[in-house]
């Protein structure tokens, strides 16, 4: 069985062949080797000599749910808050599952010892802000910006009268699915 | 039907903060409840100290949160220019319309008057400062947060030393302090405009993102008097180093007063935030409600609530805002596309590769301040031998330290002897018509020859301020032509005094015995009647000789 | 024509052998044929045969900008552009276009390239496959080549694989020979991951070396403009375009240097490779791990030094990595309300309900479900918990990767996935973060660092697709990493498809050929 190379020959300088993948059968500029592909794909590479620096087996350390901290409870009126702070609905009871697994994952963080470390805001802790100049280089462009949104009056943005609040959860649902796409 | 109105014209305009829903029926109540005095003496009075008089007397506590507008050409992230009175939306960038991916840039003049702010206020500046979001929902703000300085501010740890004027005639000039907990660079939000016609609310981001520098005063204070007192003072530092114009009613200083009320020595009580104060007169009164407010709950046995009131300058009263406290965080996130602000101690401590006009450094900024207003205080009393309290007027209105040393300069007279005209005849014409000093129909060279016309002897004092009042009225009208026109000018020939004073001194014998008898105090009614002869255009000095030299 | 790299094509330009406006239309031609793999949003047509012909005039007076005048490219549609739509695959922007170019887009204009399209992605980049996006998932071209239909019998229509996420779109314009480079983002691995199942080069530059003024961000502290290119010497031409300090974002830094090229003697002996342990982690297929071994023989026999190391906080990377994307996409998504741009729904109560239901209508379930988990970690009784304890492992995470550079370690070898493209219908079995937790494994821990890395295809699996292994350097040597890159390219044979003529037909047309190296520095 004849092994194509994918490489050309000036390419493989210094690779043993017997390294290489063997079972590509490639169309080659109109050459086609019809050999059966799915029975060489499913070889194993035993022919190759695993590196040793590289790990054979994954080193992970699981774990376990005991060493976390007991679950988050969500009650209806964080669900409430949650929702009217970040103007964002669950939706379903779904979204809520949703969120205590995202917590859940982000518990694994405390098995981590971070004693004495200091927090890491950006990886730019020690470069200097740059400060810019007072000069007027930007503004006095009204009309590009009044272009962008779906409703202006005048010269203004406009939105629908403020400070009333978010109606309860049960007319929020049904505002909500009023206006569902 | 109203005609349809323009929806450019506004029917009020409202800061963001007057959301007056749902007054309390309790509101109706307070207005009813006994006052209890707070007089101003009590003000004086150290909250500190322990009375053993009154154990029940409760008094006022009050920290401020003061806005104050950078008084910059552009914006603090953006470089659109800081304006007002601009058509609507025309001085916002793509950056203040929060469009998404922009990002901001910090102005270095922001960061230099946050500096040279915190200098004049003794403050500590860090080197370091970290700026953060503060997230909410407001039409007033496109990114849904604004970019403050939570965790670390620029400076920390200053003090404000203030002062008023107090005493029985309110000419003594007593000293205070507050201390300032922080200062934080910050960006103000737009306008929202409401148009009740059509329900709906205009929004002007002009406004958006211009700098602002807030100030916390720790609650150092105890009455309205002394926050107005220290807020002035605060006004008149920053209009001096031009961080700030100052202007409240223009929204370019916005105060918020905590007040809460304790038995002194007692831990402090539950604290309100009143807001929506628009000028120092209406501070000092909304505090001083507020804390008779509180102290008429506690009176009646009840408990004040941890809340925002907005103050009502037509009813002079405090009344509860929607209040979000249980349902707000602000969820404070440091913010990533600012690595941290770094001013530098002195240019010994900039680091290689650092360009020197990038750098803000501190001691830099700490030499090129300008004098400040108790610095210039002190000048004036030591320059010109005045009084503290005359002193104090003179800096206290814009100008008018200006207007004092431009006379000065121009007349020969004593400066004692000028300091009165300016502080009492200028002052109150220009406070009953409510006018600034720049706005003086008589200039400071017009005031100084005026001055040196009654120095020389050519008037009498008392004319003197007749003719004043009369260069007020007629504006531009120099001293000379006003005594010309009225023939005010002091009789100076001596001969017609000395007849005058004969005529006087003979057709009064019984005075002039009662002189020679040793009542000298009967002189002055010579004087008097010799006055009456001459429309006062006799000078006294003159007169009173003659008079004595006939009667002796 | 289509299959050449950047350097190949701007000298054919350059001698005349085809012209831009050629060029541009053959790959506006390709567009249109490979429109089954939806890797573009929109196709800037009128615009880009406008470019090229001005790229023609300047090529025929001999004065053409540089290496990029009259190349074709593509942006993924989370950049803007200006006059031209940008979307970020989302409802809420979907009519939204910018008044302004992101400073990368300009920088490429201004060097005369031309622009095809705005690509195909994540919605506003959250995800890993490309596939939760409001105009539909990303095919991988490789679906439809030779190799997996061969060796796997599968009917692409129904079993087609995805591309990877989320610079989806991006990778598979390049891949399938529509643009010579694309720009992608990397937040988290967003363009290494694709550019790994598509079989290209994708390079993550060091954060604060290319502008990130108008990228729409998706995490502020981690995102970079990425470079999808055939080659590393092309990903080495677009970096020295890109790189360099902007006065319009305050997180860019002065570049290291100026040249572009990469040199021709680079010698590998003097190359430490680190092999990080805990990169082996659960669920690393047979055959990446096969290929992770291969090149680290590769650089063992020609003399590099080769050694075992450990960042040891990895695994608990993508768990820091999820809370702090979480908590900045919370906050950068606060601006979208409707009020200045973008979806704005009818409901006029008020203005919170205005804004509440816009949100609801424009964002899908995935974007909205980060939002309400950023916001819980950012709750004030959370942050110390949640927030700040990320902070403190992105720190760990960070002094992990200084502390091998600093023993003298040069790049890190990795792998970039966990193993090839998977179907469609199989990666839809997991919800979106499940999915992007594996997918992020091995990339999301280099943005937390702010590192450059970059993934190169080092070989085809066995059901012929792609596979392609990661390099991860020191910050701002990012010349030298790309040269580490351009060695191992040369040695590991990776075929590419090539188009063999305009007049083949569209679907099951693409063909695998071995790669035309003339370009061998």
């Amino acid at each position: 069985m004849i092994v194509f190379s994918l490489t050309s020959a000036r390419q493989s300088l210094g690779v043993s062949l017997k390294l290489m993948r063997p079972s590509l059968r490639l169309r080659i500029r109109g050459h086609f080797c019809p050999e059966s592909h799915v029975r060489e794909a499913t070889r194993p590479y035993s022919s190759h000599t695993h590196n040793p620096k590289v790990p054979k087996a994954a080193t992970w350390e699981p774990v376990l749910e005991d060493q976390l901290p007991p679950p988050a409870k969500i009650p209806a009126d964080l669900v409430d808050k949650l929702e009217r702070l970040a103007l964002v609905d669950f939706r379903t009871k779904q979204g809520l599952v949703c969120l205590e697994r995202a917590i859940r994952f982000a518990d694994q963080l405390h098995v981590v010892d971070t004693d004495g470390v200091e927090p890491m805001d950006s990886v730019l802790e020690d470069r200097v802000l740059y400060l810019r100049d007072d000069a007027v280089v930007e503004g006095d462009c009204a009309e590009e910006l009044l272009q962008l949104p779906k409703s202006t009056v005048e010269e203004y943005f406009v939105a629908p009268p403020g400070n009333i609040p978010l109606p309860k959860r049960e007319e929020r649902t049904a505002m909500l699915k009023h206006s569902e796409l | 039907m109203a005609a349809s109105v323009a929806p450019g014209v506004l029917l009020h305009n409202i800061n963001k903060q007057i959301w007056i829903l749902y007054p309390k029926a309790s509101f109706h109540r307070c207005a009813a409840v006994r006052r209890i005095g707070t007089s101003a003496s009590r003000c004086k009075s150290q909250p500190q100290l322990k009375r053993k008089s009154s154990p029940q007397e409760l008094v006022g506590v009050v920290g401020l949160e003061i806005h104050a507008q950078i008084h910059s050409n552009t914006k603090l992230f953006s470089g659109s220019q800081v304006g007002f009175l601009a058509p609507p939306n025309s001085l916002v960038s793509f950056l203040d319309a929060s469009l998404p991916g922009t990002l901001p840039v910090l102005n270095r003049r922001c960061v230099e008057a946050a500096v040279m702010t915190g200098l004049a206020l003794n403050c500590t500046i860090n080197n370091k400062s970290l700026f953060d979001r503060k997230h909410y929902f407001y039409a007033d703000l496109p990114a849904g947060y604004q970019i403050t300085q939570q965790r670390q501010p620029i400076a920390v740890n200053g003090m404000l030393t203030y002062s008023h004027l107090g005493g029985k005639k309110r000419n003594q000039v007593v000293n205070k302090t507050v201390q300032i907990k922080q200062i934080q660079l910050e960006q103000d939000s737009g306008k929202s405009l409401h148009d009740d016609q059509r329900s709906q609310t205009l929004i002007d981001l002009n406004r958006a993102g211009v700098g602002l520098m807030e100030l916390v005063m720790e609650p150092d204070m105890s009455c309205g008097e002394e926050a107005a007192a220290a807020v002035r003072e605060l006004q008149l530092i920053l209009q001096a180093l031009g961080t700030c114009q100052g202007n409240m009613s223009e929204g370019q200083l916005r105060v918020d007063a905590n007040v809460s009320v304790h038995m002194p020595g007692e831990p402090l009580g539950i604290r309100t935030e009143v807001k929506n104060i628009n000028s120092a007169r209406y501070l000092a009164r909304a505090i001083d409600y507020e804390i008779q407010r509180q102290i008429g709950v506690l009176q009646r046995g009840g408990t004040v609530q941890n809340e925002t009131r907005a103050f009502d300058s037509k009813s002079g009263q405090t009344i509860p805002m929607r209040d979000k406290e249980g349902l707000q965080d602000y969820r404070f996130m440091p913010e990533p596309n600012l690595p941290p602000l770094i001013v530098y101690k002195d240019n010994a401590s900039l680091p290689t590769g650092v360009d020197a006009c990038q750098a803000v450094v501190v001691e830099r900024i700490r030499e090129g301040l300008p004098e400040l207003p108790s610095v210039t205080r002190d000048r004036l009393v030591q320059t010109y031998a005045i009084l503290p309290e005359h002193s104090f007027t003179l800096v206290n209105e814009d100008g008018l330290v200006e207007y004092f040393e431009a006379v000065v300069r121009e007349t020969k007279r004593e400066p004692r002897n000028v300091i009165g005209w300016v502080t009492n005849e200028l002052l109150s014409l220009l406070k009953q018509k409510d006018q600034s000093v720049s706005q003086s129909p008589v200039s400071p060279s017009a005031l100084a020859e005026l001055l040196e016309l009654q120095e020389t002897g050519h008037i009498s004092s008392s004319v003197a301020k007749q003719v004043f009042q009369e260069m007020w009225r007629s504006s531009g009208k120099t001293a000379l032509q006003v005594i010309q026109e009225q023939d005010l000018g002091l009789v100076s020939d001596t001969k017609e005094i000395h007849n005058i004073c004969q005529r006087v001194v003979d057709s009064h014998p019984d005075l002039v015995r009662a002189i020679r008898n040793g009542n000298k105090k009967v002189l002055n009614k010579l004087m008097g009647l010799v006055q009456k002869e001459t429309k006062g255009r006799a000078d006294p000095v003159v007169v009173r000789a003659l008079l004595e030299e006939k009667t002796s | 024509m289509l299959s050449l790299t950047i350097r190949e094509v701007s000298l054919a330009l350059r001698e005349g052998r085809i012209s831009a406006t050629e060029l541009c239309r053959r790959c506006l031609n390709r567009i249109r044929r490979t429109q089954h793999l939806n890797a573009y949003i929109s196709v800037t047509e009128e615009l880009a045969l406008r470019q090229a012909q001005e790229a023609d005039s300047r090529l025929l007076q001999g004065a053409p900008k540089g290496p990029l005048d009259g190349i074709p490219f593509a942006v993924k549609d989370n950049f803007c552009t200006e006059s031209v739509r940008t979307t970020c695959a989302s409802r809420m922007l979907k009519d939204y276009t910018p008044p302004f170019n992101a400073t990368v887009v300009q920088k490429l204009l201004d060097q005369g390239a031309v622009l095809m399209g705005k690509t195909n992605m994540d919605e506003f980049a959250m995800g890993a496959g490309s596939t939760d996006g409001a105009f539909g998932p990303v095919r991988n071209p490789w679906s439809y080549a030779a190799p997996y239909r061969d060796r796997t019998g599968a009917d692409p229509d129904s079993d087609w694989v995805i591309t990877g996420g989320s610079s989806g779109g991006s990778a598979a314009a390049v891949a399938s020979l529509t643009s010579y480079l694309a720009l992608g983002s990397d937040t988290g691995g967003s363009t290494r991951n694709p550019g790994a199942l598509c079989g290209v080069v994708a390079l993550k530059p060091s954060y604060g070396l290319v502008s990130r003024h108008g990228l729409i961000p998706l995490v502020n502290s981690m995102d970079v403009p990425g470079i999808i290119t055939r080659s590393a010497s092309d990903a080495a031409i677009v970096l020295g375009v890109l790189q360099g300090r902007d006065v319009r974002d305050s997180t860019t830094v002065p570049s290291p240097s100026s040249l572009t090229e990469l040199p021709e003697d680079f010698d590998i002996k003097n190359i430490c490779v680190g092999i990080p342990k805990e990169y082996h982690a659960p669920g690393l297929s047979q055959e990446t791990l096969a290929q992770w071994s291969r090149v680290a023989d590769m650089f063992e026999r020609a003399g590099a030094r080769v050694e075992q190391v450990s960042l040891p906080h990895t695994q608990h990377s993508i768990v820091c990595y999820h809370v702090l994307c979480h908590a900045e996409v919370a906050s950068n998504m606060a601006r979208f309300d409707g009020l200045q741009y973008g979806h704005r729904s009818e409901v006029d109560s008020s203005t919170e309900a205005m804004y509440a239901s816009t949100r609801h209508e424009g964002f899908n379930d995935v974007v909205r479900g980060r939002i309400l988990s950023g916001n819980y970690f950012l709750l004030k009784q959370n942050y110390q918990h949640y927030f700040v304890k990320a902070q403190q492992v992105r720190r760990l995470i960070a002094d992990d990767f200084r502390h091998v550079f600093e023993s003298g370690v040069d790049v890190l070898l990795t792998p970039t996935t966990l193993a090839d493209a998977s179907r469609y219908s199989d990666f839809m079995q997991e919800d979106n973060r499940t999915r992007s937790a594996q997918e992020d494994i091995f990339t999301q821990p280099v943005n937390m660092a702010g590192l450059p890395a970059v993934s190169v295809p080092t070989s085809l699996s066995s059901r012929g697709l792609p596979i392609g292994l990661q390099l991860i350097g020191p910050a701002l040597q990012d010349r030298k990493l790309l040269s580490v890159t351009q060695w191992i390219e040369q040695r590991v044979g990776f075929p590419t498809i090539s188009d063999h003529g305009d007049d083949s037909e569209g679907r099951g047309d693409t063909e695998v050929t071995k790669r035309e190296h003339s370009s061998s520095v």
